[in-house]
């Protein structure tokens, strides 16, 4: 009886020991799992090489896009949309549209983004159009309340200092301005953080977009962005004169019928 | 969105001068086609009076009382967006109705009035 509640004791002491242990251990390696996360944290913009030559447009300047290895089908859709909008060269971003995946990814017309990271969500926010992406680290939509969107739904995870987007619930895009994709697109995008010789933070973002609708083969480019300390994100406000404009007319439509009655 | 006003909003052009990317290397090239101008033309100016000044995105717009060869008459440009003049130096105030201002202008590719202000010295000598 005696032995017996010694080694009642014993057990008890020897479980609490093991679980604080346990615990401990857990606490220590998620501490450590975070000390290896970077914070992305801030505003960036596009990353240009030390002495690089800004962008100039209209001058036949850049690099030439290879061509994509597009299916027979989805070429005959892009190469419609193109020739639809060549003679006037209309925009998705000139009618005050967002970019959507994957060019918000890519630059989003060269404006900046701001990233801000929790430990469960990272929200980024594109300054052109102020484009918005979430990117979900824990919290995930039930399938059956998700729908197609230029942006998709993002899911995200952290691999060590990497983190991994995977996109999906993207709409069809052939007016994507590089890479026009399908509505079974998946995009995955590997983030990671380096230092320049002077000390800038570089983010860099690797980007394979995988849609055996349109293409044969996975599509892989890379995006470089720089950091910006002190830089604030500005307002893109797009539809303002176009609203204005409106009301301009429905003011000059009720005078005009003041004048008639 | 209007179809009239989208029209002429789509056929809008942004691009970056190189004064804006002197000042800021990273700021946005741009995202709306130039198709209606030849912006490889550099070393167009035009000066006029500033009859409306409007700070917009995706384009600014600028309509200036042009003196030349053709007579007097307004004549409207396209400019950047307002977020990429804003870095590129104007600020709020900058431009007002009535001033003199020169506008670096890519000119239509049709040769009709009008064009895309790749830059802008505003009245008081500032650019941008």
């Amino acid at each position: 009886m005696l032995w017996g509640r010694f080694m009642d004791k014993a057990t008890s002491k020897a479980t609490i020991r093991a679980a604080g242990l346990a615990l401990s251990a857990a606490l220590l390696a998620s501490g450590a799992l975070a000390a290896e996360r970077p914070d992305f944290t801030g505003v960036w913009g596009t990353y240009r090489e030390p002495g690089a030559a800004g962008p100039q447009r209209g001058g036949g300047g850049g690099p030439q896009q290879p061509a994509l290895p597009l299916k027979p089908e989805a070429k005959a859709k892009v190469d419609a949309y193109r020739a639809a909008v060549a003679p006037s060269g209309d925009t998705p971003g000139g009618f005050c549209l967002g970019t959507g995946m994957p060019g918000s990814m890519l630059g989003s017309g060269g404006y900046p983004m701001e990233i801000v990271q929790h430990d469960d969500l990272l929200v980024v926010v594109y300054e052109a159009h102020t484009e918005v992406r979430h990117i979900y680290i824990t919290a995930r939509a039930k399938e059956g309340d998700l729908f197609p969107d230029r942006n998709g739904y993002s899911v995200g995870r952290w691999d060590g200092d990497k983190l991994i987007v995977e996109t999906t619930h993207l709409k069809e895009a052939v007016d994507q301005g590089r890479y026009p994709h399908s509505d079974e697109a998946k995009i995955v995008e590997e983030y990671h953080l380096t230092t320049t010789d002077n000390g800038g933070k570089v983010l860099t973002a690797n980007m394979t977009l995988t849609d055996p609708k349109f293409y044969t083969e996975p599509i892989k480019a890379e995006k470089k962005w720089q950091f910006l300390p002190g830089t604030r994100l500005l307002p893109y406000e797009c539809n303002e004169p176009t609203w204005e404009e409106h009301l301009e007319q429905l003011r000059s439509q009720n005078a005009g019928a003041k004048k008639g009655s | 969105m209007k179809r009239s006003t989208s029209k002429k909003v789509s056929l809008a052009a942004a691009l970056v001068t190189g004064v804006a990317l002197t000042s800021a290397p990273w700021i946005a090239d741009a995202h709306h086609s130039a198709a209606r101008f030849d912006l490889s033309i550099r070393d167009n100016y035009v000066t006029g009076i500033v009859k409306e000044f409007h700070a917009a995105n995706p384009h600014t717009k600028i309509v200036l009382e042009v003196t030349d060869k053709k007579g007097t008459r307004d004549i409207e440009y396209e400019g950047h967006s307002l977020n990429n003049y804003y870095r590129a130096g104007w600020r709020d105030g900058l431009i007002k109705v009535g001033d003199k201002i020169t506008l670096q202008v890519g000119p239509t590719k049709d040769g009709s009035d009008g064009g895309y202000a790749l830059g802008v010295t505003a009245a008081d000598g500032t650019k941008f």
